[in-house]
């Protein structure tokens, strides 16, 4: 089975990844061979076999509540923001039309 | 007098004990090979020479007044620069986060900064942890220490290099296929990969979340074990953290009753002569030290490339689909949303990222996730079966570290696949979860390039592991 260019393209547009005319070409040879590799696993049976997770021996799910933060962290939080207006994180307009 | 930075952990925690040695002057001869060595090998990203020299003088007044805060008091440490220190930039190696600077501590850097360790720098890595040889790093690569025409393995190489260069007197790193072991192998250093779920992955930039683990690299297996013990336990803020009995070293003067199982599977073509013979010699020197060594079969175990190539991958495109350039990291100004977000990723991430993000996704999208990603946990599951028969039989098993030895700069970054084989003997530990550790065991005789011993236990049997490994290494001196 060999992946086209058109696949890498859409790839691309899923994963957010602007890719040059080369990146795409050569995507596609490295996928083929890493694919084609992995093909292996499509030869062993894993009719009784189900997907287990490690064995963690953790006590799961926490409850989903706010952790108070201190002044500290949050100023560092902040200074990491691409833009910033005071204390507010300033992003690109949502509903701007996209050329895609 | 030896200088104070080739002392190993065990060595340095003595002298700084009986008062023989301050830890300013400690540091200082880490912080004076570091920065000689340095811009050669480019180990470390970032050096904080101060911080590190004001951190060691007040270790030493702790020390005077009897106020000591553990093993760790006073004792330099290298961090891969995907572990979390608050207030310093940590780049997981990559452009996307050149500028980021951690909110707050990974738990493991709470717990070495509470046990008085002094955090000397960064090391370089591979970016987010992908790459098996350093060169993926976007701050240049590190050289090899004997040789800087050479890899010094990866991704943890930074680290490796570190301590097997005497910058520091140990260091971490992370290990989601085999990027502790594998360039401890290529350095002569030891490597440890604890079981999943032993240390707490929080603040821990994430690669692939069911495989990465945190874990000492260092001079003996001593100072692996005081290392895993200060950073190991549950942690609320990772809960694939395990409530189990903990670690608690307990060593072997022999080997009598110790069983190791050599996978048949394992010792096939592919392994360079030199590796092959070094770890055959260290296979008598464990005989003699009362091991009996058996031949088993591990079935499925040589899928688990296959299927670390799959289940990585879409973990990866995953975990990074959060760094697009919005609420912190890399972000391409002034253009509509989606490009913004395309334009960043494109600009912020390295080639090798690239090509597991897009491999992810491939494999998780409709139509190909049955035939990937199911298949892949379903061969999974039979690998960890594999792997629990075989500790029926058998204590540990024992295979290389790696195939090869240290390879050349860019003898490998043209074809993915070449490289990935290097992972071929690590990678079956971490898609089981289990613990596993590196040892030095001589030099090839074709080039005379350190060559790893690799040895695995059963989940949670680290005391065992460390024990065998450590006996090894005490004979083999």
């Amino acid at each position: 089975m060999s992946i086209t260019c058109e696949e890498v393209q859409k790839l691309a547009e899923l994963a957010r990844l602007e890719l040059t005319e080369e990146e795409i070409k050569k995507t596609e040879t490295d996928l083929d061979a890493i694919l084609g590799y992995v093909q292996r696993l499509a030869q062993i049976d894993t009719t009784d076999s189900k997907p287990t997770a490690a064995e963690a021996m953790s006590e799961g799910w926490r409850e989903d509540e706010a952790i108070p933060c201190d002044d500290r962290t949050r100023e560092l939080i902040y200074s990491n923001f691409p833009a910033r207006k005071g204390n507010l994180l300033h992003t690109p307009g949502v509903f701007s039309a996209p050329k895609k | 007098m030896q200088p104070l930075n080739e002392l190993s952990l065990t060595e340095a925690r003595a002298a700084l004990d009986n008062g023989t040695i301050t830890s300013e002057q400690l540091t200082k001869d880490c912080v004076t090979k570091a920065k000689g060595l340095n811009g050669s090998l480019n180990a470390l990203i970032e050096l904080y020479e101060t911080e590190a020299l004001t951190q060691a003088r007040d270790a030493d007044e702790r020390r005077k007044q009897g106020n000591s805060a553990g093993v760790l008091d006073g004792i330099p440490l290298v961090l891969k620069d995907n572990i979390l220190n608050q207030g310093h930039v940590v780049s997981a190696g990559s452009k996307m986060l050149a500028n980021h600077i951690s909110a707050s501590d990974a738990t493991v850097t709470h717990k070495l900064k509470n046990q008085g360790a002094i955090i000397l720098g960064r090391a370089n890595m591979d970016e987010f942890a992908m790459g098996s040889s350093n060169e993926r790093s976007a701050y240049g690569p590190t050289r090899h220490p004997r040789d800087p025409e050479r890899v010094p393995g990866g991704s943890s190489g930074g680290s490796a290099v570190a301590v097997a260069a005497d910058f520091t007197i140990a260091a971490l790193g992370s290990d989601t296929g085999g990027s502790i072991r594998q360039p401890a192998a290529f350095c002569g250093i030891v490597g440890f990969k604890p079981t999943f779920g032993r240390v707490s992955r929080s603040g821990l930039i994430a690669m692939a979340s069911s495989l990465d683990q945190i874990g000492p690299m260092t001079k003996t297996v001593k100072d692996a074990a005081i290392l895993f013990d200060a950073i190991q336990g549950p942690d609320v803020l990772d809960q694939t953290t395990a409530k189990t009995t903990p670690f608690i070293a307990a060593w072997k003067k022999d080997l009598k009753g110790v069983r190791i199982g050599l996978p048949r599977q394992a010792w096939g073509e592919g392994m360079q002569p030199g590796v092959r013979t070094r770890v055959t010699e260290a296979i008598d020197v464990l005989k003699n030290l009362g091991a009996e060594i058996i031949e088993i079969d591990l079935p499925y175990v040589e899928e688990a490339l296959a299927v670390y190539y799959v289940l990585m991958p879409c973990e990866v495109s995953a975990n990074l689909s959060r760094l697009d350039g919005m609420r912190y990291g890399l972000r391409l100004e002034n253009l509509p949303l989606f490009e913004t977000y395309a334009q960043s990723r494109a600009a912020g991430f390295g080639p090798e990222v690239k090509r597991r993000i897009l491999l992810g996704t491939y494999a998780l999208s409709r139509g190909y996730y049955e035939a990937y990603y199911l298949q892949a946990k379903k061969v999974q599951t039979l690998i960890r079966k594999a792997y629990v028969k075989a500790f029926e039989t058998v204590d540990v098993l024992l295979t290389p570290t790696a195939p090869t030895t240290a390879f050349k700069i860019g003898e490998k970054t043209a074809d993915p696949l070449t490289m990935y084989l290097e992972d071929i003997f690590t990678v079956g530990v971490n898609v089981a979860g289990l613990p596993a550790i590196s040892v030095p065991c001589g030099n090839s005789p074709d080039n005379g390039l350190p060559v790893g011993l690799h040895l695995t236990a059963r989940a949670f049997d680290e005391a065992n592991l460390l024990a065998i490994a450590d006996c090894y290494e005490m004979a083999s001196k």
